[in-house]
């Protein structure tokens, strides 16, 4: 049983203007997948139907079924859908209802109806997974960007859930924190086993992480599968190609002009060894 | 102050709020404010908070200036003046003691107000810090654009429109994302629910109570 299922669903906030068109997939347990596109695509919408809020909260119409750990959402609860699925709004501002850290982990426990001697250690146990121990009694105004992003998390992470949706994490966050949040979400999907849907704009970001791309244009799937074929897909047909990182933009061009084949790459270091190996071959092959 | 339960904070408020009203003489409405006043050094409540008090007090000299320009009566623009601040003041008690979330308990659990509107109230309260350091930034973006409040305290105020207007407007869609991510956050299924801390009224609280509507019975009785 797959971790999310989408089977033939299309979504209209107002009838007739579909922002998700008859979207089939299939996101595996414990993968690590990324919803890219441009905006307006339907990545947003595509999280909410994911967590239940499309179309419990907003209404509107919808064809085909969403299933999540194997629940129809539709026919759930958002309640209900919570315990499974944590989602991450992408003003995570406004997620943040109480006036201090701890109080707003325990706001979720609360929700779920945990008693209050249990509250306490759950909120330790899980403000130490996102690296936040010693900020209990903080105020959340106080907090920064990244740390704010983390508490979010946190309040998610509360609950256990087994899926976690992440609308643009990091569109607020310096770079320093944007690194550190993908090392926390890799971790908790290495290490706890959670799944991950993340939809972000900069594809160099989440190459280390990512094991599968979901590419949607005008509330249509494009494509989804490994990051290399989706991202060579979107040079070849030239489809939101501007995304494609600068390094892959370069391998690309290199495969087929000197139609030499590199693996793929994920950080910078391989590119850089993957490179530098073929330009000694080269330099060889000339002398 | 911070012991007293927040059921019977709130009843502070409201019962100070029909005291402001009810009052009409300058001594009394001092008196008010001065009690209020040692309140909150009692609670020992935080610098800010007295930063918000004597911002209170200027505006409330602003009001009675303009009512004074207005017609020309010293004692109604005192008076009115007076009442303002007896009013605020209490909410500054109310928000300096109580912790958001035990409101929020305190009403649910006592005065049986559905949880989605008691936490209406609380979350709005949150947010307060958050839309000062908006009006902040906005004020400072206006400035850069040659906006300056000058002028008479009329011109100041249409000018200090321009920064309420796109608050306002931040603060709508602030609280339509809130109620989504609320219910994401699995909110809403009140058969549920627990809280943490314990906001159930102890002796103190009863006494609180009853000598507050011991003396708004005698105020109401004195005047009719
Ligand atoms: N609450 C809403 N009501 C009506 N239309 C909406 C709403 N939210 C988004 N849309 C529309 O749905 C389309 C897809 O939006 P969205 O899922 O937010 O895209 P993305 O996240 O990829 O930018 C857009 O055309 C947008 O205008
Ligand atoms: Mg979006």
């Amino acid at each position: 049983m797959p971790a999310i299922a989408l089977q033939n669903f299309s979504y209209a906030y107002n009838h007739p203007k579909k922002v998700l068109d008859n979207i089939t997939i299939s996101i595996e347990k414990g993968s690590f997948s990324v919803i890219l596109g441009p905006s307006g695509a339907g990545k947003t919408t595509l999280c909410l139907a994911v967590a239940g809020a499309v179309p419990h909260y907003f209404g509107g119409s919808s064809a085909g079924k969403v299933y999540v750990a194997g629940i129809h959402t539709q026919e759930s609860s958002m309640q209900q859908l919570a315990l499974t699925v944590g989602t991450v709004l992408q003003d995570y501002e406004t997620q943040l209802v109480t006036m201090t850290v701890e109080e707003e982990v325990a706001f979720s426990l609360e929700n779920m109806g945990i008693v209050p001697e249990e509250i306490t250690q759950r909120v330790e146990e899980v403000l130490a997974k996102v690296g936040l121990t010693g900020y209990e009694k903080q105020a959340v105004t106080d907090l920064s960007g990244g740390q704010k992003q983390r508490l979010v998390l946190a309040s998610v992470l509360a609950t256990n859930p087994k899926i976690l949706v992440l609308d643009e994490p990091t569109s607020a966050l310096d770079p320093e924190g944007t690194y550190s949040l993908y090392k926390l979400l890799s971790d908790l999907n290495q290490e706890h086993g959670i799944t991950i849907l993340v939809v972000e704009h900069d594809i160099a970001t989440v190459l280390p992480y990512a094991d599968q791309f979901i590419l949607l244009e005008n509330g249509q799937l494009i494509l989804n599968g490994t990051p290399e074929s989706v991202l060579s897909f979107m040079a070849k047909k030239q489809i939101f190609a501007e995304a494609i990182p600068p390094l892959w933009q370069l391998k690309l061009m290199i495969e087929e002009l000197a139609t030499r084949q590199f693996a793929s790459w994920h950080t910078e270091e391989e590119a850089i060894i993957q490179l530098g190996k073929a330009l000694d071959e080269e330099a060889r092959k000339n002398a | 102050m911070q012991k007293i339960a927040p059921i019977t904070k709130l009843a502070l408020t409201i019962f100070v709020t029909i005291w402001s009203i009810v009052l009409q003489s300058l001594p009394a409405l001092t008196a008010l404010i001065v009690c209020q006043l040692i309140l909150l050094v009692i609670a020992k409540v935080g610098s800010s908070i007295y930063k918000g008090i004597a911002s209170l007090f200027v505006f409330a000299a602003i009001l009675a200036g303009m009512q004074y320009a207005i017609n020309n009566d010293i004692m109604l623009a005192a008076i009115t003046a007076s009442k303002m601040i007896a009013m605020t003041l209490v909410f500054f008690i109310l928000l300096a003691t109580t912790r958001m979330q035990d409101l929020s308990a305190a009403l649910v659990l006592q005065c049986h107000i559905p949880y989605e509107y008691a936490f209406m109230l609380t979350a709005a309260l949150r947010f307060i810090p958050d839309f000062l350091a908006e009006s902040k930034a906005i004020q400072e973006a206006q400035a850069c654009r040659g906006y300056s409040p000058q002028g008479n305290v009329l011109q100041r105020f249409f000018s200090y429109m321009a920064v309420i207007k796109p608050l306002v407007l931040k603060a709508v869609t602030k609280s339509e994302t809130m109620a989504l991510s609320l219910e994401l956050r699995g909110f809403g299924s009140r058969k549920t629910r627990s809280f943490k801390n314990n906001v159930t009224l102890a002796l103190q609280d009863y006494a609180m109570l009853l000598s507050m509507i011991l003396f708004t019975s005698y105020l109401v009785i004195q005047i009719y």
